[in-house]
């Protein structure tokens, strides 16, 4: 039963699914034959419109529903296992939360199905709490919680058991952008961490964000599938970021380019709203305005916002009692000193850098950036590499 | 079981905070103490408490078993259709696990609820004398006949003798040539066994009418036994009134004769209505060694009526065999083990049913199984060639259904102060166990299978 395959978390083989009507005649194909394999350490995205059969393979890897034909394995094995299953969080489409429990009350019910002990139930409780922004609600109804409300407490379900493999179904949708950035951030760190993330969206700006790699479906086949920086790089463009510059700098790069036999556009960058908007509600936040939905701590940085969600993930991983996990930690301080090396970057509208993936693949990819830099090394020494190839 | 501890935490706090549990929680509140003001039954203390008894009891098991169906229907039901169950199958938990918890749960609230509600119906009813005045002679009386347990009896049958007479019947009619030769000599001989077998409890005017039982053992030879009978008569004289004399003791006696008597025959003269149950008492000293007594009625000539017994319930003897407090709680546990089952089956029935169809099945159920003897009779009815078919089909499903009615009506033990016999118990107990897992191990294997979230187009 229990397939090895160290290399893949997730595998199908010509998943299929039909729906039949009630008298069993198959009426829709939802999936078709779809082949699919996610790596380990992956941020995978499903991306699709609406009834492309996203959450449909979603349901059919967790066992929700039985494939019609062909088979999925994840980790290794069959999701019903609970050697398995004790390994993913799954985040389902809605939150679909007992009304009558409280945020800890159903954290610890989840919590509880994991078999995890009261000790580490109420550390990572807490520390979730904290991170989706609702340990000043801890004891109000889910109930009388709002649509995004009840999606953070259906986040913070989904890491109770510090899960391997992280299958999110719309992980943004109904959030607001402070959770939706967050959402992201927690992707974007997990992965940092060595996890798998396998989600579904149709909002592409936020899966283009954090996942590594998609599938693009329509009508139950995947149509495209690929690394994003392949699927999406134009070849025949260089975008550059600076600091604001003089009208000298400004025309020096100008004539360089030309002499380079090259066209320039100079303009200041535009700040994303999400950005903006998230700037608005921290000073509310620093002048105290009252609430009655989540709070989040909101930090001004980029980097302090990554060390955060980082602090927070560490907090949960630490309220394990069982033995930790020697390989975790040894890959997690590898990490670091990479991501001081990142750090002192001077630009700080930098969007989330995707960070360095374990793969084979990824090295070849980041020495063909630095070959393209070094080229135009001459125009701008202090720039560091920058894949800001959206917005165009 | 941790998890399935975990899941049953969870649906029974669920329906403590869902509406339907204190809607329940607050009639039985309200009802049961105004019940036990209110209820007069025949006007005597006694009645009093027993009417409390039947109806506070009743309602009790009514109620709880609405809310068990209602609350076991709804709990799984309710996490599939609100698709909670997602998040809660893709968790290191077995399918069967979730029933199983699901179960406990319901079983909890019951459990609690239960508790609460027999305690409350106990405690009131012995406080009850004290709410109106009561003598000293109607608190014996109670402590006798209400506040007890004690075991019934019925007269054996002398088959023998019966057919005994009937042949000898028979043959006197071929002697004297009466025997109609176009019947058949089955069927005279099955009518003159039925004569002679209802003319074993009945008494003419001057007759008597015999009752033998063994294995009499009171608790106590200073307790007293007590003689319920109902009769019919052919006439009924103007005051309504029979007169009759009861003989009770080791009638074996009487053919040895008096000098040689061990133990007290008792003689006790009455005058009792007819078509009621009426109930006198006698030292238990008249019961033999061997646990051997017989009760013989005297019908006197004056009243010119034959009187008749009911071969099933023309007579009894009771006597002591238990105590009040243990005989209840073991109509609790009657109680209890049916508000297992419907917690079962309404679990089970919602692995593939959704609520409104499990909980209609639901009422069905509890509905058949009080009028389960009717239904039972009304099947044996069924003629031969269908027979074969009802065996197989019919039968195994009527077998699965519970029985609350006849024997099973457990109020009329407490209200007849009637011990529930750890026998009895113990198959009432062990039949619905067993019925219970059938089902729960059904629902097990649909609920392990199941797609939870299949779509139907």
């Amino acid at each position: 039963m229990a397939r090895t395959n160290e290399q893949y978390v997730i595998e199908a083989f010509s998943l299929t699914k039909i729906f039949s009507d009630w008298w069993g005649r198959s009426r829709v194909v939802a999936v078709d034959n779809l082949e699919l394999k996610v790596r380990n350490n992956q941020v995978f995205g499903l991306l699709g419109p609406n009834g492309s059969g996203k959450t449909t393979v979603l349901k059919m890897l967790l066992g929700l529903l039985h494939p019609t034909k062909g088979r999925a394995f994840v980790l290794g094995g069959d999701c019903k296992d609970p050697r398995i299953s004790s390994q993913i969080g799954f985040l389902p489409e809605e939150s679909y939360l007992y009304p009558y429990l409280n945020a800890r009350e159903t954290l610890d019910f989840y919590g509880r199905l994991f078999g995890l002990n009261s000790k580490v139930r109420k550390a990572r409780i807490d520390v979730l709490l904290d991170m989706v922004g609702l340990a000043g609600m801890s004891n109000r109804p889910i109930g009388t919680f709002s649509k995004g409300m009840a999606r953070r407490i259906g986040l913070a379900q989904a890491l109770i058991n510090d899960p391997k493999l992280l299958i999110l179904d719309e992980p943004t949708s109904g959030l607001d952008p402070i959770g939706t950035r967050q959402i992201k951030d927690l992707i974007v760190e997990l992965a940092r961490r060595g996890k798998t993330v396998l989600l579904s969206s149709h909002l592409l700006a936020d899966a283009e964000e954090v996942c590594d790699t998609v599938a693009i479906l329509y009508g139950g086949l995947v149509q495209r599938e690929g690394k994003i920086e392949e699927l999406l790089e134009e070849k025949d463009k260089t975008q550059i970021t600076t600091s604001v510059l003089t009208e000298r700098a400004i025309e020096q790069i100008k004539r360089i380019v030309e002499k380079d036999g090259g066209q320039i556009d100079v303009k200041p960058p535009m700040q994303k709203l999400e950005s903006y908007f998230i700037d608005i509600v921290r000073k509310a936040q620093q002048a105290k305005k009252p609430t009655s939905g989540a709070v989040n701590r909101l930090d001004v940085t980029d980097a302090q916002r990554a060390a955060a969600m980082s602090d927070v993930i560490d907090k949960l991983v630490s309220a394990k009692v069982e033995s930790p996990k020697v390989e975790n930690t040894e890959k997690l301080s590898v990490v670091e000193t990479e991501k001081t090396g990142t750090d002192f970057s001077v630009i700080s509208q930098l969007t989330q850098q995707p960070l360095k993936m374990p793969e084979p693949v990824e090295p070849v990819k980041s020495e063909e950036i630095i070959t393209q830099q070094e080229i135009k090394k001459n125009i701008l020494d202090e720039l560091t590499k920058s894949e800001e190839n959206k917005d165009e | 079981m941790n998890r399935v501890w975990a899941v049953a935490k969870n649906s029974f706090v669920s329906a403590m905070r869902m509406k339907t549990a204190i809607v329940f929680m607050l009639l039985l509140i309200v009802l049961l103490p105004v019940m036990s003001l209110t209820a007069t039954g025949d006007g005597t203390v006694k009645g009093r408490i027993q009417s409390f008894l039947s109806y506070g009891l009743g309602l009790t098991a009514l109620l709880l078993s609405i809310l068990t169906i209602v609350v076991s229907c709804h709990t799984l039901s309710a996490d599939i259709k609100n698709k909670r169950i997602y998040s809660v199958v893709t968790k290191p938990i077995r399918r069967f696990e979730i029933v199983l918890g699901k179960v406990l749960g319901v079983v909890l609230l019951d459990v609690l609820l239960l508790l609460v509600f027999s305690s409350v119906i106990y405690v009131l009813a012995l406080q009850m004398p004290r709410f109106v005045k009561t003598t000293d002679e109607e608190l014996a009386l109670l402590d006798n006949e209400f506040f007890t347990a004690r075991t019934a009896l019925k007269g054996k049958y002398d088959y023998e003798m019966i057919t005994a007479r009937a042949q000898q019947a028979f043959k006197n009619l071929q002697d004297t040539g009466q025997l109609d030769e176009n019947k058949n000599k089955q069927a005279v001989l099955k009518e003159l066994t039925e004569a002679a077998r209802y003319s074993m409890f009945s008494a003419e005017p001057g007759g008597t009418v015999i009752w033998e039982f063994e294995n009499v053992k009171p608790l106590d030879p200073n307790d007293s036994l007590y003689v319920r009978f109902k009769f019919n008569a052919s006439q009924v004289p103007p005051d309504e009134l029979f007169y009759g004399v009861w003989y009770v003791g080791d009638y074996r006696q009487m053919k040895n004769g008096q000098e040689t008597m061990k133990t007290p025959i008792y003689a006790v003269p009455r005058k009792d209505v007819s078509k009621t149950i009426r109930e006198f008492q006698v030292p238990a000293q008249a019961v033999a060694e061997d646990g051997y007594l017989a009760v013989l009625f005297f019908n006197e000539p004056e009243n010119n009526s034959t009187i008749i017994f009911s071969e099933e319930d023309g007579l009894e003897v009771l006597y002591k065999a238990g105590n009040f407090s243990e005989n209840y709680v073991r109509a609790v546990l009657v109680i209890f083990s049916r508000l297992i089952f419907f917690a079962v089956l309404g679990v089970s029935l919602t692995t593939w049913l959704g609520f409104p169809v499990a909980i209609l099945f639901c009422f069905v159920v509890f509905f058949t199984g009080v009028i389960n003897g009717f239904i039972t009779t009304s099947f044996d009815f069924i003629g031969a060639n269908l027979a074969l078919f009802y065996s197989f089909t019919i039968k195994p499903i009527i077998w699965l259904l519970p029985k609350f009615d006849e024997n099973y009506n457990i109020n009329k033990y407490i209200v007849d102060a009637r011990l529930i016999n750890t026998g009895f118990l113990a198959m009432a107990l062990i039949s619905l166990a067993v019925k219970s897992l059938i089902l729960l191990f059904a629902g097990f294997i649909i609920f392990a299978k199941r797609e939870l979230a299949k779509v139907i187009v």
